[in-house]
């Protein structure tokens, strides 16, 4: 253990002595842990007053069980195919070869992603500041819910360990454990989605079937219930979660101990693979077969068949997307967008009456799916083909390549959008021009942060530094959309009176604002694709 | 004919190439040599017109970041870096249609048989070996009939096949008067059709011979080679 010890340590200090070696990063890293600090405790400050009205803490509950799931089944399920996001390309050049017990090389391996997620924690505790406000939660009660994240990164490093300990090498047994992790979130979905078609769509049969008891009875739960009993004062609660809880991590730690392992063979591939992706990652170029596996093509799929000059890129995409997904411009993306709108419409329509019912409902989904946007608007297409040559050495106008390597990156919204407000429009009704306007709104908030994007690329470089990269990239975004958003109210409170159509009249100078702005990022930003640097 | 003149690549205060220059005129194969570290892929990344650099590159009388550079320019990475969700194939119309070629099915077709690659043209870039990526690069270089020519370390990976026909597609280069310039350091793959040498060292140029002068002066580029680089060792 002694050489992984020297590992860890050293890694540590270099982690330092580097971040002091790059001035600019270690100010954004400033930046980055004032603005947290900062906002706990503005939300601390500002959670002082005192309320008259008593506090309504069911939202609260489903939303933080939503978030344990949503974190924590996707690292369950990265574990399951094959543990594999443990080890780095170094580990398996230096490390496996090392005559050291695989066992303690996998606790190597699970503790160093441990910690990289305990940092995501630190992330969430900026949004225990603002649960404080809302729910009026005291900060104790925000502190435990920062706990309870920290715990289930544990419970589910636990799991996974015992998932990958039991299913290396089998085939078989790997399937009926994806099976079991696909079910854990099915469960409170199942039960929510009974009791409200058998009770009736409204907000208050939403909060208390989010908030049932019978939720905490899968293993996510158990955090949940242990949480929820230390802020509401169950003790029976934390008895009976913390004991399954511990029960089952000491479970985990007898299956590992006990069970023999032979996992090289498994991670290599996949640290191989991981390696491309960090690298890529580092760089600011996405390979495009991460998450991909083979497939076979008729004769009829085979070709590009349209494009010349900077539009062959366009088509490229086009046949690549094809690839991926039968429908080009629709994924997993679209889904949650459509199921955000409609809870967001679904609530709003429930809360509002009268004849601004549907203009506040495109209001409020598009300010939610818009920044929601963000979070899949990671790498598209352009900053895939930035990892080849090509895109530099195509003779053709800079402009053009970047803005045809962004097409389809910029189409994608506006389908999502136009989607999702459709089936939104069918449901609770509205104005055409509102429709119109959240799709438009939607798509440009796309361009937007394509474009900020490209301006962080132009400014940081491709092989900057990431952490700098994905900080100044988010201040952009910030800085980018606050004047449509002042024009959108400027516009909105010009009219005097609230219009029927007030999401038009808000949205379509952000719009355009949007369009305008991104348009000329896109032609100041054009020489990106002189250098490949 | 590829002219580089006063090439300097900075990273911070380190310089990767420090005021580079030279020419390779038409149907002349130049070959960059040096230890590992000593520039020459960051010179053919700038005369590829990837990277930021001072000075002045031209390919045929055209600035290298020019458009009309760009569409006389081949350029093969060091890293192969094929399109993963492309075939073999498609790579090759990618290029035609980026590159606004005409009948060039044929040529695609002669390339692809020469690389044997034939049988696997129906298989996507992440497929494929590391050795058959780099075969995808030769010809996605060449299918352009480029009129200059960059190959960095181009053997590496390759069968032995695939070597004799790219000796000899550097052959054809040559008699169709196109400019080559190969960065390698395994310099037993170039002794039989080099013109020229550059040799490189810390970022400059330590010697420029021509074949004519090494072999009349009774030397090999090897010994050349370790002349210079190891000098005073």
């Amino acid at each position: 253990m002694g050489a992984i010890f020297y590992i860890v340590r050293k890694t540590v200090k270099n982690a330092v002595i580097d971040a002091f070696r790059h001035p600019l990063m270690l100010v954004m890293y400033g930046i980055f842990f004032l603005s947290i600090i900062s906002a706990v405790l503005m939300g601390y400050a500002n959670s002082t007053a005192t309320y008259s009205v008593e506090k309504d803490t069911r939202a609260l509950y489903g939303g933080y069980l939503a978030l344990l799931h949503f974190i924590s089944i996707p690292i369950m399920l990265k574990g399951l195919s094959s543990g594999t996001s443990f080890f780095s390309m170094s580990d398996v050049n230096n490390i496996f070869v090392a005559p050291m017990s695989e066992k303690k090389i996998l606790i190597y391996g699970v503790g160093r992603q441990l910690a990289s997620m305990l940092f995501l924690a630190i992330c969430f505790s900026a949004y225990g500041g603002m649960a404080m406000n809302i729910f009026r939660l005291t900060a104790e009660d925000a502190v435990w819910l920062i706990l309870g994240i920290i715990v289930m990164f544990i419970l589910v490093q636990m799991m996974t360990l015992m998932i990958f300990c039991l299913s290396s090498g089998h085939q078989k047994r790997a399937k009926v454990m994806k099976y079991i992790i696909y079910a854990i979130p099915v469960y409170p979905l199942a039960v929510v989605g009974i009791y409200m078609f058998t009770n009736g769509m409204t907000v208050e049969n939403l909060l208390y079937a989010v908030s049932q008891p019978m939720l905490e009875y899968s293993p996510i739960g158990w955090i949940h219930g242990v949480i929820f009993g230390i802020i509401d004062g169950n003790y029976a609660n934390i008895a009976v979660y913390g004991i399954l809880l511990f029960v089952s991590l000491i479970a985990c730690i007898l299956v590992f101990v006990y069970t023999k392992l032979d996992y090289y063979e498994d991670v290599l591939g996949q640290a191989e693979s991981n390696y491309a992706f960090r690298e890529s990652l580092r760089t600011g170029n996405m390979g495009e077969s991460f998450g991909m596996s083979s497939q076979k093509l008729k004769d009829s799929n085979i070709g590009i068949k349209k494009g010349s000059g900077a539009n062959a890129i366009f088509y490229k995409h086009l046949k690549e997307g094809e690839r991926r997904s039968r429908f080009i411009f629709l994924n997993i993306s679209t889904a949650v967008l459509l199921g955000v709108a409609l809870v967001t419409g679904l609530v709003i329509d429930q809360i509002m009456d009268g004849i601004y019912r549907t203009t506040v409902i495109y209001l409020g989904t598009t300010i939610i799916c818009s920044y929601l946007q963000f979070f899949f608007s990671a790498a598209g297409d352009w900053v895939k083909e930035l990892s080849k040559p090509y895109i530099f050495l195509i003779p053709d106008s800079p402009v053009k390549k970047l803005i045809m390597a962004s097409a389809t990156s910029i189409i994608k919204p506006f389908t999502d959008g136009t989607i999702a407000y459709l089936v939104l429009a069918l449901i609770v009704g509205g104005q055409i021009p509102d429709i119109v306007t959240s799709i438009l709104v939607y798509g440009s908030f796309g361009c937007v942060y394509i474009a900020a994007n490209v301006l962080a690329q132009r400014i940081v470089g491709m092989n900057g530094n990431r952490g700098v990269f994905i900080t100044f990239y988010m201040s952009l975004i910030f800085l980018l959309m606050i004047p449509g958003i002042m024009l959108g109210l400027m516009s909105l409170s010009n009219a005097g009176e609230l219009s029927i159509i007030a999401a038009t009249m808000m949205g379509l100078p952000v719009f355009i604002w949007n369009m305008i702005i991104s348009f000329l990022i896109f032609l100041m930003c054009r020489n990106l694709l002189n250098n490949a640097e | 004919m590829i002219n580089v003149s006063h090439l300097t690549k900075k990273y911070g205060r380190f310089k990767a190439n420090d005021n580079l220059s030279f020419t390779v005129s038409d149907g002349e194969i130049a070959v960059l040599a040096g230890p590992n570290g000593a520039g020459k892929s960051t010179a053919i990344k700038c005369i590829a017109g990837l990277l930021r650099f001072s000075g002045e590159i031209e390919i045929c009388g055209h600035n290298n970041k020019s458009a009309d550079a760009k569409r006389i320019l081949g350029y093969i990475p060091e890293i192969p870096a094929p399109f993963e969700l492309l075939t073999v194939w498609e790579h090759m119309e990618f290029i035609a249609r980026a590159y606004r070629l005409e009948n060039w099915e044929e040529r695609a077709e002669k390339l692809i048989n020469r690389m044997e690659l034939d049988d696997k043209r129906n298989k996507f870039g992440k497929e494929l070996s590391k050795g058959m990526q780099q075969k995808i690069s030769i010809c996605c270089a060449l299918l352009i009939q480029p009129k200059a020519v960059l190959f960095d370390e181009p053997f590496v990976g390759l069968d032995p096949h695939a070597i004799k026909e790219l000796k000899a597609m550097l052959s054809e280069m040559r008699g169709n008067g196109t400019s080559v310039i190969i960065s390698t350091h395994m310099l037993e793959s170039v002794e039989e059709f080099w013109d020229k040498v550059f040799i490189m060292m810390n970022g400059r140029i330590e010697a420029e011979r021509d074949r004519k002068i090494v072999e009349q002066s009774g030397e090999n580029l090897e010994e050349l080679f370790f002349s210079i680089t190891e000098k005073g060792k």
